[in-house]
């Protein structure tokens, strides 16, 4: 132990160092950059002139984290009409390996700790591992240009919920992120959901490693098996039964994850002699004994081509994207394409926006969770953000940290579960506005007033719409446009 | 608006739990000492708590520290629950593994008081709903709705740090006034909780019922909690903590002083609140007991069965479960305590009372 906790110190140190250095460089490098005119180029802006939120700020709104002056220009700028503004705007995000996006990637290549190989996280301090994926995960949702994977990974990240307090999730959540969440974010959902069933950390979150049949005397742990079902595929009322959960159990029995040696935790294994290897009916389907390893497999196909996992896919994804309580017309469409598409991500978002309810149905209507409310203010207002874990606490306070949701859930995405968290949005909007959130989180609220054209422009450009009357009167009356202007009714919903 | 309004999540009810967690493993036979035990005495020497100094509670076979005497009042009075040889089935004796465990309520995620404001019946909580007071979100009240770490009111007070904000509160009530979605009560609530606690920073009343805290920041925490509770808020969970309790060495000159300030900061808190009491529950639980024997250096070594005390609610004061026999095969592992309660048989009976309704499963998912 003694030993252990001097190598760490001695890490820390030249993390310390390192990530000092990664800071200079970027920094520094950002400027070269500016001078060469390569930087972004500051247009005017023109805020939103509608009464009622304009088509560009709604597809903003729900398919980022929040407008930005800025950004709404460039996508008003990219086609003559808003729709095709809009659709040339989706095109992009729905292709996010093609979009430049250098300056969040090198924001977030200063957390080390999170790119190192798995059996390398054991060599962090835990509440270091979960500040450093804490803090990119702001980083990336706060600056990347690639706004829409950042909201799918976010997705992803509850509906394959993993909470990383429990045991040796600590370490192996932010390996999860990277290979399970991140990588297959908007590619196909049967390889994320097998990335998944075999990522280190949801072995451990949702006990697999524990699920063995080595002889007639064990009885296979059905954790997994059922939030498989239940969560991540067909969904509650799918159509399974108590049987299909054991027989799926018994089909991973066998899958571990190593939790000793120093080169090997963290490693995935398969055990044959833990492996039930008489033949199972999963769901209608047979599978013959003998199967192994492969029995995994099968399953996974079984359960990701069910027309169960379709709908209820469809019916998160509606959630998600178009109203707390999507309509049947809209579910059945997206559903249709994610089975046809075999489930093809890309091309099942690009079905959701393309409903009548995403361009036609009610606009600001879903309310932002605490983590959209705080990032969406950082981008309204242009905010410098140089440390993020004051964030954090604002996140505590309103129960909606990163991967620190206790049940495999995930964290709600309607809107009722949130209500009692006002308060401490109205803090957090008064304290951006002051500049008192903290020392590394600035803005300049001048600079914002004068380039929206006044206090009517940036209210225009942060609600999406011109405001009301009552709105701008309220302002004009506390001299204190900015934060009344956060903490309003108006900013709570996208 | 003003005066009498119910703001809590949990309606009707108004209850409130309070959490005091011993760190570092307090010594359950020296908190709660066996009574007529000889074989106590032959391996503790010099710790033993003297057979007549002891607080006797009935005909049970353990009683409490003569530093609990204001504690012992409330025992008589009915108030106080005592449980001996409690704890997890958690035998690493590692303090961060059994502290983890115990706050998490199994081998799970997320704190067990965290489930329950999430899973509780009623409707959601507000946003003062849990408060742990000191300087760190504790693990049991993670993946709460809402949770606050404060250590003085002025933690809640809008814009407190940069001058009045009157002109905004306003402004904010008539724009949520006229809002017609889930939000306009939501910000009535919320406006009123301000104004409540607001008041009670003015006022700065003392303590009701001629009750005196301590100067010490367990005793101003329980005033702080006491204050809120009044004011009804919406408060339904406080975590607060009482450290010092790993007492490897000298350990009676270590832990007497912190049994004082528990006891006495308790008593304060019972006495402030009142027939208030009956709507609130204080439980104080440690993450172990301590080896039965005493080590050469006159203090003990971690063990496995410690102690809990249950105070308020509607619990008759007694004894739950008594003190098992000190014998060599009696005791588990290198000489300690057996667990004969679980800590969670505790608690359920409690949380049921709080409003827990059939979320029992969500809140201890496992056994």
């Amino acid at each position: 132990m003694k030993q252990r906790e001097s190598d760490e110190v001695s890490r820390r140190h030249f993390l310390r160092a390192t990530a000092g250095l990664a800071l200079f460089s970027t920094s520094s490098c950002e400027r070269v950059e500016d001078w060469l005119g390569l930087g972004p180029k500051e247009g005017p802006v023109v805020p939103p002139s509608g009464e009622g939120i304009d088509l560009i700020s709604h597809v903003l709104n729900r398919t980022t984290f929040g407008p930005t002056p800025l950004e709404y220009a460039r996508v008003k700028g990219l086609a003559d009409t808003e729709e095709d503004a809009v659709a040339a705007f989706l095109d992009e995000q729905l292709n996010p390996d093609e979009l430049e996006d250098k300056r969040a990637q090198r924001a977030v290549r200063r957390f080390e700790a999170i790119h190192a190989p798995l059996a390398e996280m054991y060599e962090y301090k835990e509440a270091f591992l979960l500040e450093q994926l804490t803090r990119a995960t702001l980083v990336r949702a706060t600056r990347s240009k690639r706004q829409l994977f950042e909201i799918m990974a976010h997705f992803w990240s509850d509906h394959l919920n993993i909470d990383v307090s429990k045991k040796e999730c600590r370490w192996l959540k932010a390996a999860d992120d990277r290979e399970v969440v991140r990588k297959h974010a908007l590619g196909k959902f049967s390889d994320l959901v097998r990335a998944s069933a075999l990522s280190p950390a949801m072995l451990w979150y949702l006990d697999g490693r524990e699920n063995r049949m080595r002889d007639s005397s064990e009885k296979p742990n059905e954790n997994y098996a059922r939030e498989l079902l239940e969560l991540h595929t067909l969904g509650v009322g799918g159509g399974y039964t108590q049987k299909d959960v054991m027989e799926v159990a018994r089909c991973f029995s066998g899958w571990t994850v190593r939790d000793k040696g120093r080169f090997y935790k963290g490693r995935v294994e398969f055990h044959s002699e833990a492996h039930d290897d008489g033949s199972k009916v999963v769901l209608g389907h047979e599978i013959a004994s003998g199967g192994g390893e492969k029995d995994l497999d099968d399953v996974l196909e079984i359960v990701c081509e069910h027309p169960s996992t379709a709908r209820h896919l469809a019916e998160k994804l509606c959630i998600r994207f178009l109203a707390d309580e999507p309509s049947k017309a809209s579910i059945d469409a997206t559903a249709k394409v994610f089975s046809e598409s075999g489930g093809d991500l890309c091309k099942t978002l690009r079905s959701v926006f393309e409903t009548d309810e995403f361009l036609n149905g009610a606009r600001g209507q879903k309310l932002k969770r605490p983590f959209e409310f705080i990032v969406s203010a950082l981008r309204g207002t242009r905010a410098k953000v140089s440390s993020e874990m004051d964030l954090v606490d604002y996140l505590i306070r309103m129960g909606h940290a990163p991967f620190q949701y206790p049940t495999p859930d995930g964290y709600p995405d309607v809107a009722s579960p949130w209500t009692g968290t006002l308060l401490w949005r109205w803090h957090f909007a008064i304290a951006l506005s002051r500049n008192d959130v903290s020392k590394e989180i600035k803005i300049n609220q001048d600079e914002l007033i004068e380039k929206a054209g006044g206090v009517a422009g940036l209210a225009a450009s942060l609600l999406g719409r011109i405001p009301s009357k009552e709105e701008l009167a309220a302002m004009e009356r506390t001299g204190e446009s900015l934060a009344l202007l956060l903490a309003s009714p108006g900013f709570q919903w996208r | 608006m003003k005066g009498t309004g119910i703001i809590s999540g949990n309606g009707d009810q108004q209850r409130t739990l309070v959490v005091v967690f011993l760190r570092g493993g307090a010594d359950g036979l020296t908190l709660v000492p066996p009574v007529g035990n000889s074989e106590y005495y032959r391996v503790r020497p010099t710790l033993g708590v003297p057979e007549g100094d002891i607080l006797k509670l009935g005909d049970a076979n353990c009683g409490l520290n003569p530093a609990f005497s204001a504690l012992y009042d409330i025992y008589k009075d009915g108030c106080l629950t005592v449980v001996p040889a409690v704890g997890s089935n958690d035998d690493t004796r590692s303090h961060f593994y059994a502290q983890d465990l115990m706050e998490h309520g199994g081998p799970v995620a997320g704190g067990w008081l965290g489930r329950f404001l999430r899973y509780r019946d009623g409707v959601p909580p507000s946003a003062l709903s849990a408060i742990a007071l000191g300087k760190a979100m504790p693990e049991v009240l993670r993946g709460a709705p809402a949770a606050t770490v404060m250590e003085s009111m002025d933690t809640f007070s809008l814009g407190s740090q940069s001058g009045p904000t009157d002109r905004l509160k306003e402004e904010l009530g008539m724009l949520y006034g006229k809002d017609e979605s889930i939000l306009g009560p939501a910000a009535r609530d919320t406006l009123q909780a301000l104004e409540r606690v607001e008041k009670l920073r003015r006022e700065d009343l003392p303590p009701m019922n001629g009750a005196e805290y301590g100067d010490n920041s367990f005793s101003n925490g329980l005033r702080q909690a006491a204050r809120l509770i009044r004011a009804r808020v919406g408060l339904e969970a406080v975590s607060l903590d009482l450290e010092g309790w790993d007492s490897h060495f000298a350990q009676e000159t270590l832990i007497t002083p912190l049994m004082t300030r528990l006891s006495d900061g308790l008593a304060a808190f019972h006495r402030d609140l009142g027939k208030l009491m009956k709507k609130v529950t204080v439980v104080v639980m440690t993450e172990f007991g301590r080896r039965v024997a005493e080590n050469s250096s006159f203090g003990t070594d971690h063990g496995r069965g410690g102690t809990m005390l249950v105070m308020g609610g509607t619990e008759r004061g007694n004894v739950f479960g008594e003190m098992p026999e000190l014998e060599t095969g009696i005791l588990v592992g290198p000489g300690d305590v057996p667990v004969k309660t679980d800590y969670r048989e505790v608690l359920k009976p409690i949380l049921t009372q709080h409003g827990a309704g059939g979320s029992m499963a969500e809140i201890f998912p496992v056994g």
